[in-house]
């Protein structure tokens, strides 16, 4: 039963879902301080949307104000959620990562700098497919060299919510804060109904689907941390007592509670497992058999791991395979479901722990060896909430590659979407097969082609222009995100040459790594970037000169 | 997509800049940005064919509000009464 009070406080409050991104950002902040960056009047535009025929926005979507929330310093960043559906490009993804990054520096240089994210989004805009991949893989690395100095803020207040990709940077958030209206999931229900059938998830039902990633799911499941009513005061009080309580020990993406959950669910119900048989060999096996020094082990049947010489070095693979027997019928085929996201996070986490004690340069390579079909799209993941297992995934990688150990990516097979977020580009160098069977996107061609209104013959026009847009392992390399293309013999079962070449090119990447930065400012910097994100670029140095 | 250019006949400068609206459905938005004796108008918009309409709306508009000034105009399907509520917002904001 609802309360008279709470009638008063709804029928007296200021709708914060109602105000456009800008107005959002200016509700939270101390009066009369706010500055705004890289705003309409500096016209960085998306470059990619007007060749497709798309109108693009003067900010591309994303607001980024200087100023202080209850007298502190802060910077808070606001998704526009109705360009694009949110959605992450090029520019929108350098503005949030190069605004994280710049609240890092000070906060380094002692000017502690919290940052708030409104996060209302569907992930990775699919117009700017690889290059929103990226960018978004950027921005979680920057998070996360923010959010040991000052805390950093996630609000997800509706009506949109936080999907795709941006939902692992949610759950990499100190806190986060959600209204009833407000969403969370890493695919949204009719990607998954898309993908899966009606059966595993009915789009239409919205009860099902606020009972799943509904702000008040997620609070009572700990998945977020304050629940609030749609008011301007009472999200501006919850934001500012956030800051205020500053850095944590330990944040969600680090926590075992989720861990412990996750063991203890019993999912397979009415599918059934199937049952005995040898593992099926994939390229990613395949590779990692041939790779190996010895055998191959694994926590988890979808997760194998070994050993690896090279040069003086050796290394650990890790390798996401099918399990044919999995629990979880959507993470069968190779997928990065539940189990795998915090496999992953405690297998990287183990290998930091065990080399803790030596030298930062003396620390084990780890090469993330991808070949998956995407994340595991279903109900289940959902409602458990495989975001946050991607995001344990991530926070391990990139705590490893600062902590010095050099993460090389060895992409053999298809690496999408979520899947490569959560294992591969949180890698210091990425290396690729050159061969057709590589295929390296933000989502699989039937799938884009439908969300973005397109026939599947009008994508492949675009793609053939559209850089991003291309699922040709050239082209992405081309992006300047990829360190070396590999030229192999035989690509499903390497050779012996094939395993010597790859062997070199992965000692050469590991010593680039260990001379090279630890962020992943080479991305934006290495040749190819420098040509084909050069609207980055300007962002970079628009942000930068206007911070102070 | 298509981008329409138009000038008309204007005599007031605006105080300041501004920009209103955003690239939304049904919505659009605007940045006017001062300038001398012209209102010059670049509207990029998401829906093909209307190039008469926005003469129209256009036109009706700074017969009656003559702002000089650049205009440009980035629409997602705005129907005219959104697209002059838009600019009469933005001049709105501009006055000194």
């Amino acid at each position: 039963m609802t309360s008279a009070t709470d009638w008063a406080a709804r029928l007296a409050r200021t709708s914060f879902i109602e105000l456009d991104a800008r107005a959002r950002a200016a509700a939270l902040l101390d009066d009369g301080a706010t500055h705004e960056l890289c705003g309409p009047f500096d016209r960085i535009e998306s470059p990619w949307l007007e060749p497709q025929g798309v109108v693009p926005q003067s900010d591309d979507g994303v607001v980024v104000f200087r100023g202080r929330l209850g007298g502190r310093p802060a910077v808070v960043i606001a998704i526009e959620q109705a360009f694009q559906g949110g959605g992450i490009g090029e520019v929108s993804g350098a503005k949030i990562a190069t605004a994280l990054s710049l609240a890092a520096r000070d906060s380094r240089g002692g000017a502690t700098t919290a940052a708030v994210l409104l996060l209302e989004t569907g992930g990775v805009r699919l117009q700017e497919a690889n290059l929103g991949l990226a960018t978004v893989a950027e921005v979680c690395s920057a998070l996360l060299e923010l959010r040991p100095l000052a805390p950093v803020v996630g609000v997800i207040a509706g009506a949109l919510g936080c999907f795709g990709g941006m939902s692992i940077a949610a759950g990499l958030c100190t806190k986060l804060i959600m209204t009833e209206e407000g969403r969370l999931g890493l695919d949204g229900p009719a990607v998954i109904e898309s993908e899966a059938g009606v059966a595993e998830l009915d789009a239409s039902d919205h009860p099902l689907i606020w009972s799943i990633t509904g702000g008040g799911t997620r609070t009572r499941t700990g998945l977020a941390d304050e629940l609030v009513l749609d008011d301007v005061a009472a999200l501006r009080s919850a934001v500012i007592g956030a800051v205020a309580q500053g850095v944590p020990a330990e944040h969600r993406s680090q926590r075992s509670e989720l861990r412990a959950r996750i063991e203890a669910a019993r999912p397979s119900g009415t599918h059934d497992v199937v049952a005995g048989g040898a593992p099926p060999m994939s390229r990613g096996r395949a590779w990692t058999q041939a790779l190996a020094d010895g055998g191959v082990n694994g926590g988890v049947p979808s997760l194998i791991t070994a050993d690896l010489t090279l040069g003086d070095d050796i290394a650990r693979i890790l390798t996401v395979v099918p399990d044919p027997h999995s629990p979880y019928h959507r993470a069968r085929r190779g997928q990065v479901g539940l189990r795998e996201g915090l496999a992953l996070a405690s297998e990287v986490t183990r290998t930091v722990t065990e080399d803790a004690h030596l030298p930062d340069e003396r620390r084990r390579p780890i090469v993330a060896l991808v070949d998956l079909p995407s994340q595991a799209y279903g109900r289940v993941e959902e409602t458990l909430g495989i975001h946050q297992t991607l995001a344990a995934a991530v926070d391990a990688y990139a705590t490893a590659r600062t902590a010095g150990h050099p993460v090389i990516a060895l992409i053999v097979g298809t690496a999408l979407s979520g899947g490569l977020l959560a294992h591969g580009f949180q890698a210091n160098q990425i290396l690729a097969l050159d061969d057709p069977g590589v295929l390296i996107h933000a989502m699989h061609k039937k799938a884009a082609a439908r969300v973005t209104l397109r026939t599947v013959a009008e994508l492949e026009e675009l793609a053939g222009r559209i850089v991003p847009l291309s699922y040709d392992v050239t082209d992405w390399a081309g992006l300047g995100l990829c360190d070396e293309l590999l030229t192999v013999e035989n690509a499903g079962d390497p050779t012996e040459r094939d395993v010597r070449k790859a062997k070199d090119a992965l000692t050469a990447a590991v010593a680039r790594a260990r001379r090279g930065p630890r962020d992943l400012s080479n991305r934006l910097d290495s040749p190819g970037a420098r040509r084909t994100r050069a609207a980055s670029h300007r962002v970079r140095e628009a942000l930068t000169s206007q911070w102070d | 997509m298509q981008t329409l250019t138009y000038e008309f006949p204007a005599d007031r400068p605006p105080a300041r800049r501004t920009h209103v609206g955003v690239v939304g459905s049904g919505d659009l938005e605007v940045l006017m940005t001062p300038a001398n004796g012209t209102a010059r108008v670049r509207v990029r918009t998401s829906v093909d064919g209307f190039d008469t309409v926005w003469r129209t709306v256009l036109e009706r508009f700074f017969a009656r509000h003559p702002v000089s000034a650049s205009f440009e105009l980035n629409d997602f399907g705005a129907t005219p009464g959104v697209v002059t509520l838009r600019l009469w917002q933005a001049i709105e904001e501009g006055r000194a």
